[in-house]
């Protein structure tokens, strides 16, 4: 038996645990509702006052909102709940015995509960928007790309810590909890650094939020809301939308390592 | 075989999902934001319009027209303004500049009609951000024409027709392609 024969069991019963019916079809219709729903071009935009690029960004941004939370939530739940109780149920232990290396049940694992979900979330968020303003999506697909790859780093980043507690307590219950408060810590810390920077007029905490959060950056960038003390270039976007991929693969570079030598089951 | 079936039949639940959820989104109605209406005389080969707005692609414009007379009626991709010259206000956009942007920007005619002694009405909803003037051009040299023109301005969550239109298309793929996998789901469930 060749290895790909069993990357596709594990694949399959992990996409079969993690998006029983109707799961994927409930998400599959909030993401498109929610696009058209919230998806604004702004009341105030002016034609000559914004730029296309700026436009795309606007739209996208508006999209992401709940849409957003909503993907996280079905990534959080795969992970923590899916993951752990797989740990618990032992189910992990019968695929240890399959002819497949850790990491290999580690990538099926990964792609049912965050690939599936990514080209879920991207495909329907993309597609709606091209039916709704063909003629704003298709000549700046690079901005549509960037936003999402800028809002998406921070989630996938708790995605990772929530992976490696789940490996590491073998339970996903706090590790869900742990990412939840994550992920609403990062609104309140984010507003504390942005008073923090308007008041000494000094970027660096917006900065240092950017490095695992660019869409922060990526927002002052095309809108400028937080004053004239930060005008980021185009160069420093790209540059903290990378360092920030790098994190999330450092952290998941950390649960590979750990789901192969150190999880002892 | 089986594993196949299951894809299939979930890819195609999740086209009727989606196909709902743009059903659902094309019976929401449309909002009224603006609406006037005027009428005006138009000189032989002289231009009138009815000032600018900024369209979005969740905007319509809904334009209905009646026309004594010969008038060509365009949508242009344009911003005119209001400007106050010899005692009067106007617009800064007279026939010399229409007959510029048709022979340098003809990508800037958004749409274009000739109406002769008729009731004509249209709608357009854009696919970007712009810039939208309705123009009235009589191309006549020696007659004067009139136009009555009621413009409404209504705002939806996307572009009924189109969203329509897919769902219609969507909705009979996904039922062909989740029949199997759920026929399969019924048997087994039976058998249990």
């Amino acid at each position: 038996m060749g290895k790909g024969k069993p990357f596709l069991e594990v694949l399959s019963s992990a996409i079969h645990e993690d998006y029983r019916f109707p799961f994927l079809e409930v998400f599959a219709f909030l993401y498109a509702l929610g696009t058209f729903v919230f998806a604004s071009f702004g009341v105030t935009i002016t034609a000559q006052g914004a730029t296309n690029e700026a436009i795309a960004y606007d739209v996208v941004s508006s999209t992401l909102s709940i849409p957003l939370f909503i993907f996280i939530i079905l990534v959080f739940k795969n992970i923590a709940h899916g993951l752990g109780s797989d740990l618990e149920k032992g189910i992990i232990q019968t695929y240890f015995s399959y002819p497949l290396r850790r990491r290999g049940i580690l990538t099926a694992k990964l792609l049912s509960a965050l690939g599936v979900a990514l080209l879920l979330f991207l495909g329907i968020q993309i597609s709606a928007l091209y039916i709704l303003a063909p003629d704003i999506i298709l000549p700046q697909l690079g901005t549509v790309l960037l936003t999402y790859a800028a809002s998406l780093s921070y989630p996938l980043l708790i995605a990772g810590i929530m992976l490696l507690l789940t490996l590491k307590l073998r339970r996903g219950g706090i590790s869900l909890v742990v990412g939840l408060v994550l992920y609403f810590a990062m609104s309140m810390v984010s507003g504390i650094a942005t008073i923090f920077a308007i008041y000494t007029e000094n970027p660096v905490s917006l900065q240092i939020i950017s490095a695992i959060s660019p869409s922060l950056v990526l927002q002052q960038y095309y809108g400028g809301m937080l004053g004239d003390f930060w005008a980021p270039a185009f160069s420093e976007v790209l540059l903290y939308t990378g360092v920030s991929y790098v994190i999330v693969a450092f952290i998941f570079f950390l649960g590979y390592i750990y789901f192969s030598r150190r999880l002892n089951l | 075989m089986k594993r196949w079936t299951t894809v299939l039949g979930r890819v195609g639940t999740v086209l009727i999902a989606i196909s709902l959820a743009l059903l659902l989104v094309s019976l929401i109605p449309q909002i009224d934001l603006i609406s006037y209406r005027g009428g005006t005389s138009v000189s032989p080969e002289q231009v009138s319009t009815t000032g600018s707005r900024v369209l979005n692609p969740q905007q319509e414009v809904q334009v209905a027209v009646t026309v004594e007379g010969t008038l060509t009626v365009y949508l242009l991709e344009i911003n005119v303004e209001l400007q106050f010259v010899n005692g009067t206000f106007d617009y800064n956009f007279n026939v010399a500049d229409l007959q510029e942007l048709l022979q340098e920007h003809p990508d800037r005619v958004t749409w274009e009609r000739e109406v002769e002694n008729e009731d004509y009405e249209w709608s357009y909803i854009p696919t970007r951000v712009m810039n939208a003037t309705i123009v009235f051009y009589n191309p006549s040299d020696s007659e004067t024409a009139y136009v009555e023109y009621d413009v409404a301005l209504k705002s939806s969550l996307a572009p009924r027709d189109k969203v329509r239109t897919i769902a219609y298309c969507a909705t009979p793929i996904g039922i062909i392609l989740a029949i199997p996998w759920l026929l399969n789901s019924w048997k087994q469930r039976k058998q249990k």
